[in-house]
């Protein structure tokens, strides 16, 4: 159905990029390791026997939650100013987003999910056996989780996504014990900020070392080409988004999805929007920037031309429309019609990038490069 | 046997099933629980597993509690407009209280991405959906009352309501238009109603609320039964048409306001419940029907609150949805049956 | 007694003017006593009615009821003193004779309205008075007309005032029943002590029957007799004599061809 669509689309948008404040650069933050840091929303940090997990808020770096990740073996240690307490390595997980499954998987830890709500979004081959396995429960009750499953199932952890905090009954969910994390890998705004909170499910599995390696490993891939692209010689102009009801939606220019653009050295029409979510502009205003436009990268839901034309005459004008340079990830799915650049794109950001380097700037990548989420539009 | 017994008769059945209907809520969810464990869960210390009795005892008993408050609060209300405007369409929400719980609801879920923008910290407490509710149902409230005051005809005051509900609808699509996808979906999730994520301390307020209300109500069973013959009679019994407007007018919007609070807009029941008493109990004296109305509402909530769990699955249906979707083909059978609205 | 000084009757038009329909009438009415109200249409027979029952405010003077004067009492205390009867048929028509009749002691029962013993025996004189006994149980939905006045007059009974007020209790009703009515109000008015004040067309059986004549002619009320008004002429003066003639003998009114 075409809302459903339509708002799929937008929440990634908008669930991929954030609100908060507008970085000039990538502000780093040193932590005790003297790593870089790009997440915004989490720190975790060694206190004595115990390791500490904050939950902060992107936008003024306050801490929100405080908690305590505690080893069976461990001796005594200060309880007072801890929000939840959890012993660690846990066992089962229930996850809410399919941005939460690919860390598992790289951390070797695919058995782990017990339960999840709207199963059919799950693209990843490896999960999508053990549901047909039956091992994964589906949790789903219309937009929010079916309590009387999720307790009877009693994962050692409900990993969620807070919108808002009157998610209705997960209140009652710690009442019977299980612990609650937000995870707010979705606030994130660098590419490889999202990537990061790969950590946080090491600290949880007690595979730290192995978290931080292939975090590293895609850090330096990321690095490598984000220069590679800034040795270009042209930076195309690239356009994004598409309309809805007369209305234009588009990242603005601080959002996730720029930022990728940027870093693929292309050159965003909007980059100078301020802010982090939805530019949503008048069709005339859209036109008039774009006709300079040489790629577009993610129009919307379409998969075609055909559909786009159908849809409103008034895609025809654009360039990349005339020069067939349009590219959309809402082609690649899973077998139960899950987008895979939903799920995957977060935590593999050199994937993306290497992606958009291939389209904008195809003479510098390897002959046969296949795009991983990114395909032409079908005629 | 007399009239009096009778009657009295016509309400000890609706207090007999309304407890059966209680435990058939409870044993029906997601989770098949035999239904001896929940008997032996509820009276005895029987160590039954423990997620079964967190279930039942933190989830299903404060569900099916408040499923009896909604269904019997909204259906008091609904007979109190049908009363008030002598009007059998008239239903709990005829005064805009549902819109302007709306409307209250949609500035905080819509209006806030406008002005400040969302941020992953959350601007809002647990609390903030309820406030939000009632804050605009209390503002519509305010209209409404001043405007009953200043005018003689109930009917009046009832296109009023509906002009406010027009008006706080119109605000709505437009704060609509302009919001995000996301908040977007959860006003609508809002507007389907939901019985099943009250805290303790939520049901307390509620039943405040509803004790409230009824309370009311029952203080003014007297002036509406005198109701029943016509405000001109009833003016020369010596009614004040001001004084009771005003009284039936906040008893409704306590229960309605209070109700859609915490349970979201619940539809049908309130215009519907009333018609179907008014059915089996075949009199209008208000002394019945109010305590009748209630305890058939509870009963019927509860019932189709069980069925909305689609049982032993894990989907659900919205509960407005399944209270239209059951309640609708029955009143109409019944009124074909019987030929007669009896009002 | 109820009283009637200087008043002027009328009402408000929608800006506040003040539109009169009399002035200036005073009259009393004993307990005991029929009266009817005549008069040609428009001249103000419903006004005056509904002054006196107190649905309209008089635009000057005063009306008072044993004593108390109208503008004192409260309509609950009103409601003790004045009952009335309506035609214009607004109740459920699901409520039983029972019901509505019992509905008469609203001003004297407790915050719930329950009928206590004493309640009881003034229903149940009530109901004999107004022959009702059969029909207790029935909805007044599914009765006559006939036996639909009677139910409202039942419950101004049971309402149990010094006074009661019918607004054009004849009118729709056949002769046998106009009969059965007017005898019943009579007998309200001199076995149960009551003050009983009706407005009706039918001049003849007003004149025949009650004990008091009210007459609102355009511009003037004029109360006395019957015997008074008819050897006054008043009462031949109330309509056009081109069209209809009085004979003040026979006390009825002729066409003239």
């Amino acid at each position: 159905m075409r809302l459903s669509y339509f708002l799929s689309v937008i929440w990634c948008f908008i669930a991929l990029s954030s609100c908060g404040e507008v970085p000039s650069s990538e502000t780093l933050q040193l932590n005790a390791d003297d790593q870089a840091h790009y997440a915004k929303g989490f720190y975790l940090m060694d206190r004595d026997s115990i390791q500490i997990l904050e939950l902060r808020d992107p936008q003024n770096g306050s801490t929100l939650h405080r908690i305590a990740l505690v080893s069976k073996n461990t001796k005594e240690f200060h309880t007072e100013g801890f929000d939840q307490i959890i012993e660690v390595p846990i066992e089962t997980i229930v996850a809410t987003s399919t941005t939460h499954i690919p860390a598992l998987e790289m951390l070797g830890k695919t058995d782990a999910l017990v339960g999840f709500p709207n199963l059919d979004y799950i693209s990843s081959l490896a999960t999508r056996g053990r549901i047909n396995d039956g091992l994964v429960q589906e949790l789903g009750q219309n937009e929010s989780l079916n309590i009387e499953l999720l307790i009877q199932r009693r994962p050692d952890l409900l990993m969620t996504f807070a919108i808002d905090q009157t998610q209705n009954g997960l209140d009652k969910v710690s009442d019977a014990g299980i612990p609650i994390i937000y995870n707010g890998d979705w606030t994130e705004q660098h590419p490889l900020g999202k990537a990061e909170w790969i950590k946080v499910f090491g600290a949880l599995f007690n595979q730290k070392h192995k978290a931080d390696s292939i975090f590293r490993q895609i850090e330096s891939e990321y690095v490598k080409l984000k220069d590679v692209a800034a040795g270009a010689k042209t930076q195309p102009k690239v356009i994004s988004g598409a309309l809805y009801k007369d209305v234009w939606y588009a990242p603005k220019g601080n959002s996730w999805a720029a930022k990728f653009i940027e870093d693929a050295n292309g050159d965003y029409i909007w980059k100078s929007t301020q802010g982090t979510g939805s530019l949503q502009w008048n069709i005339e205003q859209i036109l008039s920037l774009a006709q300079t436009a040489q790629f577009w990268i993610g129009p919307g839901q379409f998969t075609s031309y055909n559909q786009m034309t159908q849809s409103s005459p008034v895609y025809a004008e654009f360039p990349p429309f005339k020069r067939k340079e349009i590219y959309t990830f809402s082609k690649t799915k899973g077998p139960t019609g899950g987008l895979l650049y939903y799920e995957l794109a977060a935590m593999r950001p050199d994937w993306v990038l290497s992606d958009l380097i291939s389209i904008l700037h195809p003479e510098l990548m390897e002959q046969g490069y296949e795009t991983n989420f990114f395909k032409p539009l079908e005629p | 046997m007399n009239a009096k017994t009778y009657l009295k008769s016509k309400l000890l059945w609706p207090l007999i099933l309304l407890p059966l209907a209680f435990l058939v809520n409870l044993s029906l969810g997601s989770v098949y629980i035999p239904f001896g464990s929940i008997l032996s869960g509820l009276f005895t210390d029987y160590p039954l597993e423990e997620s079964w009795l967190f279930i039942v005892n933190d989830y299903r008993i404060p569900k099916a509690t408040t499923a009896i408050l909604v269904g019997g609060g909204l259906s008091v209300s609904g007979l109190l407009m049908q009363t008030l405007f002598r009007n059998p369409l008239a239903g709990p929400f005829v005064l805009g209280i549902s819109s302007g719980a709306s409307l209250g609801v949609a500035f905080l879920v819509l209006g806030s991405g406008l002005i400040t923008g969302l941020s992953a910290s959350v601007l809002t407490g647990p609390w903030a959906m309820v406030l939000a509710s009632a804050g605009g149902s209390f503002l519509v409230l305010l209209a409404v009352v001043g405007a009953a005051n200043k005018i003689k005809d109930p009917m009046t005051l009832l296109i009023i309501g509906l002009m406010f509900g027009s008006l706080t609808g119109a605000v709505v699509s437009v704060l609509s238009y302009f919001s995000r996808a996301e908040a977007l979906q959860r006003f609508i999730f809002w507007s389907f109603g939901g019985l099943g994520h009250l805290s303790w301390t939520g049901i307390l307020i509620l039943l405040f609320c509803c004790l409230l209300g009824l309370i009311l109500a029952i203080r003014g069973i007297k002036v509406m039964n005198a109701m029943l013959l016509g405000p001109g009679y009833a003016a020369s019994l010596g009614v004040s048409v001001k004084q009771s407007t005003l009284l039936i007018v906040l008893s409704t919007s306590v229960l309605a306001g209070g109700i859609t609070a915490f349970a979201g807009p619940i539809a049908f029941v309130g215009l519907a419940v009333p018609h179907l008493v008014r059915q089996i109990i075949r009199t209008p004296d208000h002394r019945i029907m109010v305590p009748a109305s209630f305890l058939w509402g509870s009963i019927i909530m509860l019932l189709c609150d069980a069925v909305s769990q689609i049982p032993f699955s894990a989907l659900t249906l919205p509960i407005n949805a399944v209270t239209s979707i059951l309640g609708a083909p029955v009143v109409i059978w019944i009124l074909i049956k019987k030929k007669n609205l009896m009002f | 007694m109820l009283n009637v000084e200087n008043l002027t009757i009328g009402y408000l038009s929608d800006r506040g003017q003040k539109n009169i329909l009399a002035d200036r009438v005073n009259f009393s009415i004993g307990q005991n006593q029929l009266t009817a109200i005549i008069g040609p249409n428009g001249a103000g027979k419903s006004t005056l009615l509904n002054t006196l029952a107190g649905q309209l405010s008089p635009l000057d003077g005063s009306i008072s009821l044993l004593g108390h004067s109208f503008k004192n009492l409260t309509p609950s205390q009103r409601a003790k003193l004045l009952a009335i009867v309506l035609t214009k048929k607004e109740y459920s028509d699901h409520l039983s004779v029972r019901e509505f009749v019992e509905l008469g002691r609203f001003p004297y029962t407790n915050w719930l309205g329950k009928i206590n013993a004493a309640d009881q025996q003034i229903i149940t004189r009530a109901i004999k008075a107004t022959q009702l006994d059969s029909l207790m149980d029935q909805k007044c939905g599914m009765l006559s007309d006939g036996q639909r006045q009677r139910v409202s007059i039942a419950r101004a009974l049971a309402q149990d005032t010094a006074f009661i007020l019918l607004d054009e209790p004849t009118t729709h009703l056949d002769l046998a029943h106009k009969a059965q009515t007017v005898m019943l109000l009579k007998n309200l008015s001199k076995q149960h002590n009551k003050g009983v004040i009706f407005s009706t067309h039918d001049i003849s059986m007003a004149l025949k029957m009650a004990d008091n004549i009210i007459c609102v002619t355009p511009g003037h009320v004029i109360t006395g007799t019957p015997d008074q008004l008819t050897d006054s002429g008043v009462i031949a003066e109330l309509f056009d004599s081109n069209v209809v003639q009085f004979d003040p003998s026979s006390r009825q009114f002729s066409i003239l061809d």
